[in-house]
């Protein structure tokens, strides 16, 4: 065996070798990834139509979510939304597949990790979304509250009532993550008590005569309350 | 369906009872104070009005806890010569029990209806307990249009203050009017006569998981009746006077019953009130007289004060469903500078468009209608304010004007409802 031979033909040899072995897994791969495209295309037109026959958006219209998604600067309808995303998971979804298959075992490891993670982002996600929407119905409903009971600072409540809800919500969401699990939580935690502390002192020194009326006003009744009998 | 809400020891007295002919109910949570004169005016109406008949007194309570059942076991008719009753006085059946269901009048009446439905009684009657007004006459004038004239429906007619029934004087009984056509003046009054066959065609209705097991029963009832064709008067009573109301009742939390109960029934009517187009009056018994009335405290610059508050703090809700007029006109009524006034035109514009938001669910109903009170609050002191120096008939025109123009308007809402 000459030193050509050696040199070149060999290896040459080995990585044609290689690269009829890989061929097929490429060529699958390939073939998987043009599937799944094709296959999230499809379930995205159909999805669309079958939710518009069902009518989601004018639920979610009356639920109050279209109205939260247009505040959060999404214009597009819900159900376009919720099928893109299904077309777009089940995409990705192919991809993965068409990865695995082409065998490699750094890939497969990445791969492995990024599976095992993924459920964690989608429960994020999703507690992040519901504690958006929750978030403005109980400040909506705070705020409602708190004008008919007469509090002038009710804007201020609906507002508070609301952020305390987000933040809480994004708490959770971050610890689905696993981003500073426990530091997370406290901090909310400190935060929390903070405001409410600090509610107290300033209502316990700031609002000495105003408290002790409000009591005063309990214990031995309104004295202009009305009597207009509603019903 | 009976057995689910009549308990075992009620069903046995229903079945020692057998049948009879005049039911009168009365629903009650804590008003021991007060259901002992209610339960005698009833008992002597039985006595002098009813003689012959074989007549039953229902007490539905609510879980009281200040004996209040036990007060209406106890109570009797002591001297019949007080009465001027010179009949022998027959044994009235009572029974007591407390119903199920969600809190509220009206799970209470559905417990009376279903007594009724199993006693198979001719005319029925439910009454306040709170009544302090409520004599033996009451009780002829409930049920005798329905045993001896074939009504289905009475409703009450009373004298009430110039600031009482707000709801009633400013929504309820204008759109009812101007819906349905039919000119009952007190379409939630709380106290009612109705025939056995209304009771039955009530307890058909699948709402007692609704607003309508609590205040919303009274409107549902009148309108339900109205709509569905049954044959309706009302009856004079003279002046309601009840207790102070609960302190503890929330104003929102009532007008939210009461205006979704009225604003749903309008959604299950639509093939009713689209093809009403002009009003009539229904036939009233009794003796119409004036009577005294207690006085009742208003505090208008802190109901002027709640308006102004909601206008405030409110208007980004509204703006997804009021007209840009009506915003403009509530922000310009909200102005400290401006002599404060709402006129009906613009109340007619307020209620209407909650309606059709209410029926295009442009947001969460209890939200919508509860976001409502500071307005109310503010065309009740905007009306107190017009009616200072009213006398009764004045009010009363000042009302029947507001009428009207709900009756001119009631294109806007067709339009509205229907786009």
């Amino acid at each position: 065996m000459n030193l050509f031979e050696r040199v070149i033909i060999e290896p040459f040899a080995r990585l044609t070798e290689k690269v009829l072995l890989f061929l097929p897994n490429f060529l699958i791969s390939l073939l998987l990834l043009a599937v799944g495209i094709v296959v999230g295309w499809l379930l995205k037109v159909i999805l669309t139509r079958i939710l518009r026959a069902i009518r989601l958006d004018s639920f979610f219209e009356t639920s109050g979510m279209t109205e939260v998604m247009k505040k959060g600067g999404i214009e597009e309808s819900l159900s376009g939304l919720l099928s893109k995303v299904m077309g777009w998971i089940i995409m990705v979804v192919f991809a993965v597949i068409a990865m695995r298959a082409l065998e490699i075992p750094t890939v497969e490891r990445l791969l492995e990790r990024f599976l095992l993670y993924l459920p964690h982002v989608f429960a994020s996600v999703v507690i992040f979304f519901i504690g958006y929407l929750l978030s403005n119905f109980m400040g909506r409903a705070a705020l409602i509250a708190s004008v008919n009971a007469g509090i002038k600072v009710s804007g201020l409540i609906g507002k508070f009532v609301r952020l305390a809800v987000l933040i809480l919500a994004v708490t959770m969401s971050l610890e689905q993550l696993g981003i500073g699990s426990g530091t997370v939580a406290i901090a909310f935690a400190i935060l929390f008590g903070g405001v409410v502390l600090a509610l107290s002192i300033a209502f316990g020194l700031g609002g000495r005569q105003i408290a002790r009326e409000y009591l005063e006003e309990k214990m031995h009744g309104e004295g202009e309350e009305d009597e207009i009998n509603h019903i | 369906m009976e057995g689910a809400i009549i308990q075992e020891g009620v069903r046995q007295q229903i079945e020692a009872i057998g049948d009879a002919e005049i039911l009168v109910g009365i629903p009650s949570f804590n008003n021991a104070g007060t259901i002992g004169h209610v339960v005698r005016a009833v008992q002597t109406g039985f006595a002098k009005y009813f003689p012959g008949n074989k007549c039953v007194l229902v007490n539905s309570d609510g879980g009281s806890s200040d004996g209040t059942m036990e007060v209406v076991k106890d109570t009797t008719i002591d001297d019949p010569n007080a009465i001027l009753l010179h009949h022998q006085i027959g044994p009235v059946f009572k029974i007591t029990t407390p119903y199920h269901g969600i809190p509220g009048k009206g799970s209470a009446f559905r417990t009376i209806f279903e007594i009724a439905s199993a006693l198979d009684v001719k005319a029925c009657a439910v009454v306040d307990s709170d009544l302090r007004s409520i004599t033996p006459e009451w009780i002829e004038l409930l049920l005798k249009p329905v045993s001896e004239h074939g009504y289905d429906y009475v409703a009450p007619l009373y004298h009430r203050h110039k600031y009482d029934g707000t709801i009633t004087n400013s929504i309820i009984y204008p759109v009812t009017r101007a819906l349905y056509g039919k000119r009952v003046r007190q379409p939630i009054g709380g106290d009612f006569g109705f025939s056995g066959t209304l009771a039955r065609y009530f307890l058909t209705k699948d709402v007692w998981g609704t607003d309508v097991a609590k205040y919303g029963i009274d409107i549902w009832m009148t309108t339900t009746a109205i709509a569905d064709g049954f044959k309706i008067c009302q009856a004079f009573l003279g002046a309601k006077i009840h207790d102070p109301k609960d302190p503890g009742a929330d104003l929102s939390a009532m007008l939210y019953q009461v205006v979704a109960s009225a604003f749903g029934l309008i959604e299950i009517y639509p093939h009713v009130w689209r093809a009403v187009s002009r009003t009539e009056p229904v036939p009233t018994f009794g003796f119409q007289y004036a009577v005294g009335l207690e006085p009742v405290s208003v505090n208008i610059d802190r109901m002027i004060e709640r308006f102004r508050l909601g206008v405030k703090e409110l208007s980004d809700i509204w703006n997804e469903f009021l007209s840009k007029d009506t915003i403009d006109f509530l922000k310009q009524t909200a102005s400290p500078a401006k002599k404060f006034y709402m006129p009906d035109e613009m109340w007619v514009a307020v209620i209407y468009e909650f309606a059709i938001a209410f029926h295009r669910e442009i947001i969460n109903r209890e939200h919508l209608l509860k976001s409502l009170t500071p307005l109310y609050v503010g065309r009740t002191a905007s009306f107190v304010i017009e009616t200072a120096e009213s006398r009764a008939q004045e009010v009363e025109e000042k009302i029947e004007g507001l009428c009207e123009v709900f009756e001119e308007k009631k294109s806007f809402l067709l339009k509205g409802w229907e786009n």
